[in-house]
């Protein structure tokens, strides 16, 4: 037990449910990158990029969600560098599984998601007040994250369009077209938080309103980046076995 | 045949395995001045140390008539970068960066694109560099105190975030620009590799870049070349220069330390190993050239 300590640094306090939701959160991720890793050696020599990946985004975020928790648990607050530094290196990598599964438009996915990133970090930091946090960067990094919804064919979903992934993700052989469905999902409706947890972030859009309700946003994260991030891994996975 | 790829992976394994145990077990920068030390006597230094085989038994690279000419060329080449760093830092360490961006990227794009695109090589090999640089920046203001255009610019409003951004925004474009045969698995690589640079200090983010992305790759590489019949007595051959690059050093190190200080003790590093690695990049050069 006492290596265990060593390991995990700080202890959570008992009935600390956000300390908790970080824990299950690193763990999970963990045993998700162990999952697919071992099926990158089981699956077709097509899907293996896609497991790797897949191993690769949860490999990350449980390394992270780690810190975090011990973040957590010492009483430093929230770990809002932390999840950004896991955003910016795996929400990438989830967009390139569409690009991974079809072959096509990575180029536009890649764009999409460095607009939606940078221009989330500069209104969310306060570092170019140039532009309005909400009307300004919140919205540039909105339309990306629209723009890059739109490609991959989250918009059929409610019977709207499709780019070019998305057509490419239909037409697919296999059960490509059914993770497609998956994928799109996870992208339509569990991303949804990441918007909403900067809205509640950043000034002008509902932080007064939040400030009196005693909620925490990272439960809302810890739970959404864990369905996410697997959920994504696991999607890909039934397309590849 | 074993192929390349076979002996990369495992080598970048390694290296990721021991990079997550320093970031999990917090080991922090008390121990990079030994991890690079250990790293450049055992991993670093030896992958060049073979150049004098490498350059005789590769096909693509038989480009010297005799030893004679190829160590003269060698020493020569070391020689005039000693000289260029004394006349003139900034110049010397502007073709550092030049050579080094090209042949790390070189190496770093095998088993995922041909080597023929030049281009490519130096922007990989350039992205690595900037990421190392931008997620350490703080530091290496401290590091080239003397270049003082670069030590004095006011970087405080920015957070260290904010580079780890940057990093990764020149990547994907980067990535996305070039046609590239296995873009996604250089991106998640490259990504990987960011992250270490992000949570471990300069030296030992260098030394893990240097030791396990670059060199052990290059020197199980290099071990395949050559035929060995154990990778024992491969190691053995590497064994003379790695002593005569280390006793190189020291000399160097004997008549400067009346000019070294702590603070510009790593610049002196880098000058040898700029030193060292000038002549080595042209034989890598023709040596990957098939991979």
């Amino acid at each position: 037990m006492n290596t265990l300590n060593f390991i995990l640094g700080a202890s959570l306090a008992p009935g600390d449910f956000t300390g908790f939701t970080f824990f299950i959160g690193s763990v999970s991720m963990l045993a998700a990158t162990v999952f697919f890793l071992v099926q990158h050696g089981q699956v077709d020599k097509k899907f293996k990029d896609s497991m790797l990946v897949a191993a690769l985004i949860t490999g990350i975020a449980a390394v992270h969600y780690y810190y975090m928790r011990d973040q957590w648990a010492e009483g430093l607050g929230s770990p809002t560098e932390l999840r950004y530094i896991d955003w910016i290196l795996t929400v990438p990598l989830m967009v390139v599984e569409f690009a991974l599964l079809t072959g096509v438009g990575m180029g536009k996915l890649f764009l999409a998601s460095v607009v939606m990133l940078v221009t989330g970090y500069l209104g969310e930091s306060g570092l170019a007040p140039v532009l309005p946090a909400d009307l300004g960067w919140g919205l540039i990094a909105g339309l990306a994250y629209f723009w890059m919804a739109y490609e991959v064919g989250c918009l059929t979903l409610v019977g709207g369009p499709t780019g070019e992934t998305g057509a490419a993700l239909a037409k697919a052989g296999g059960k490509i077209p059914e993770a497609g469905k998956m994928l799109q999902r996870f992208v339509l409706v569990g991303w949804a938080i990441y918007p909403i947890g900067y809205m509640m972030g950043t000034d002008g859009w509902y932080s007064g309103l939040v400030a009196g309700i005693p909620f925490n946003m990272d439960v809302v994260y810890n739970i959404g980046d864990a369905i996410n991030k697997i959920g994504f891994g696991m999607a890909v996975w039934y397309a590849a076995k | 045949m074993v192929s390349t790829e076979n002996y990369i992976l495992p080598a970048k394994i390694v290296g990721l395995i021991f990079s997550l145990s320093l970031i999990f077990f917090d080991v922090g920068d008390s121990y990079s001045s030994i991890i690079f030390i250990l790293i450049m006597l055992t991993i670093g230094i030896p992958h060049g140390s073979v150049d004098h085989i490498i350059a005789f038994i590769n096909p693509n690279s038989r480009r010297f008539s005799s030893r004679f000419s190829f160590f003269s060329i060698y020493l020569v080449l070391i020689a005039l970068n000693i000289l260029v760093w004394v006349l003139s830092p900034f110049l010397g360490l502007f073709i550092f960066l030049l050579v080094s961006c090209y042949h790390f990227g070189e190496t770093q794009v095998i088993g995922y694109n041909s080597t023929d695109n030049r281009l490519l090589n130096f922007v990989i090999g350039a992205n690595i560099l900037l990421s190392l640089f931008l997620n350490n920046i703080f530091e290496l203001q401290e590091i080239l105190v003397d270049f003082t255009f670069f030590s004095s610019l006011n970087l405080s409003s920015f957070e260290n975030i904010f580079f780890l951004l940057i990093s990764v925004a020149v990547l994907m474009m980067s990535v996305v620009y070039f046609d590239i045969r296995r873009k996604v698995p250089l991106y998640a690589e490259l990504s990987i590799l960011y992250l270490i640079f992000y949570h471990t200090d300069i030296l030992t983010s260098f030394s893990i870049f240097f030791g396990f992305s670059h060199s052990l790759p290059m020197l199980l590489m290099e071990y395949q070349e050559m035929k060995e019949k154990s990778f024992f007595r491969f190691y053995l051959k590497t064994l003379p220069f790695t002593l005569l690059a280390v006793v190189f050093g020291l000399v160097l190190y004997y008549f400067n330390n009346n000019i070294l200080t702590t603070d510009n003790l790593i610049l002196f590093v880098f000058i040898i190993i700029s030193s060292l690695t000038l002549p080595h990049v042209f034989i890598m050069k023709d040596f990957v050239n098939d991979k």
